[in-house]
């Protein structure tokens, strides 16, 4: 009992998820190195690579059209800020990289914000943060969509309000573990 | 032909004048596009041996800004004790700051100035070093954690160590 009440605090860490999705993923085996639902806990010092080769990149995607190290994602603290943030960087001198509706060319880097829609080639990356009081350390969650993240003419520009109300496309609802296939994954 | 690359001139200071000190930079260094660490860590590009230096102490970042530009440098803090002088900012954990062409930097006790002479290549940077005898700041703003003064014919007592 006194351990509890006499341990030091524990700091909540800041959780980046990560939604993907890609036309052909279930037929190519892109995705079979990342570890669907798997929280993995990473410093925050450390630059997180994301691309073909697995001695460089952290994230790995099989696929001969990705690029070596495609892109990364860097964290920094704002000076105003008493949590985490982060920024994404293209590191591809082939292929531009779209964080909503800004074109990333090559060593170019923006904030990354809160959430946002992140694609290359036919790649979609949904990235949503939730913050931590740890800056220490960040925690990252991968998860499979089964369908596209975009919906027409309806991302990454302001979106009409449906006449159903319901905003269907970009929230996490869709990517539920529970309503896969695991054949899917 | 291969484009020129950027080339960092970075002068460095430190009161004791220890040879130690500066002993493991080179005369130059080339460097691919990752950031270049500095510290006391073996595994800093820049290795700097004094005791109170972190073994990660900053990192120089290469990027590009918006609009085609050659390469432009970040410069982030990576020490969790000590915190980083730049052009009148401190920077603690984890805040970073672009760099200027000409940019005066300290920390734990080290003056460090860098002038960016800008190239075209984007595969890597060449940084090349000078050791300096004199200061190469005046009047800079007091570290908490160091206690010399601004001027520069004063003395400064060691640095504390952490």
């Amino acid at each position: 009992m006194s351990n509890f009440e006499d341990a030091d605090t524990e700091e909540t860490i800041t959780c980046l998820q990560i939604t993907v999705y890609h036309p052909v993923q279930l037929q190519s085996g892109i995705f079979q190195s990342i570890r669907f639902y798997n929280r993995e806990k990473l410093p925050s010092s450390e630059v997180v690579k994301f691309g073909r080769n697995s001695n460089i990149c952290h994230y790995t995607f099989q696929d001969k059209q990705v690029s070596r190290v495609q892109f990364s994602l860097q964290l920094f603290k704002k000076f105003d800020s008493s949590v985490l943030s982060f920024e994404i960087k293209n590191m591809s001198k082939k292929t531009s990289l779209l964080v909503d509706n800004k074109e990333l060319c090559y060593l170019n880097k923006i904030d990354l914000p809160d959430k946002c829609m992140v694609r290359f080639g036919d790649y979609q990356l949904l990235i949503e943060k939730e913050d931590g009081e740890s800056l220490e350390f960040f925690e990252t969650q991968f998860i499979l969509s089964p369908t596209s993240l975009l919906q027409e003419n309806n991302w990454p520009l302001q979106k009409p309000i449906p006449e159903d109300g319901c905003y269907s496309s970009c929230s996490t609802q869709d990517t539920f573990p529970t309503e896969m296939d695991e054949n899917e994954l | 032909t291969e484009k020129p690359l950027t080339v960092l001139h970075v002068s460095l200071y430190h009161p004791t004048q220890d040879p130690d000190t500066f002993a493991n930079v080179p005369p130059k260094l080339q460097h691919d596009t990752n950031p270049l660490l500095v510290g006391r860590g073996p595994d800093a590009h820049l290795q700097l041996r004094l005791p109170c230096l972190s073994r990660r102490h900053l990192s120089l970042e290469p990027y590009r800004e918006k609009g085609g530009t050659p390469l432009a440098f970040c410069l982030k803090a990576l020490s969790r004790k000590g915190c980083v002088w730049v052009n009148g900012l401190t920077l603690r954990f984890l805040e970073q700051v672009p760099l200027s062409v000409v940019n005066r930097v300290a920390f734990s006790g080290i003056q460090m100035v860098v002038r960016i002479e800008r190239g075209t290549s984007l595969e890597a940077f060449v940084c090349c070093f000078h050791l300096s005898s004199s200061p190469l700041i005046h009047r800079p703003q007091a570290e908490e954690t160091d206690e010399w003064e601004s001027k520069p014919q004063e003395q400064p007592p060691p640095s504390s160590g952490q």
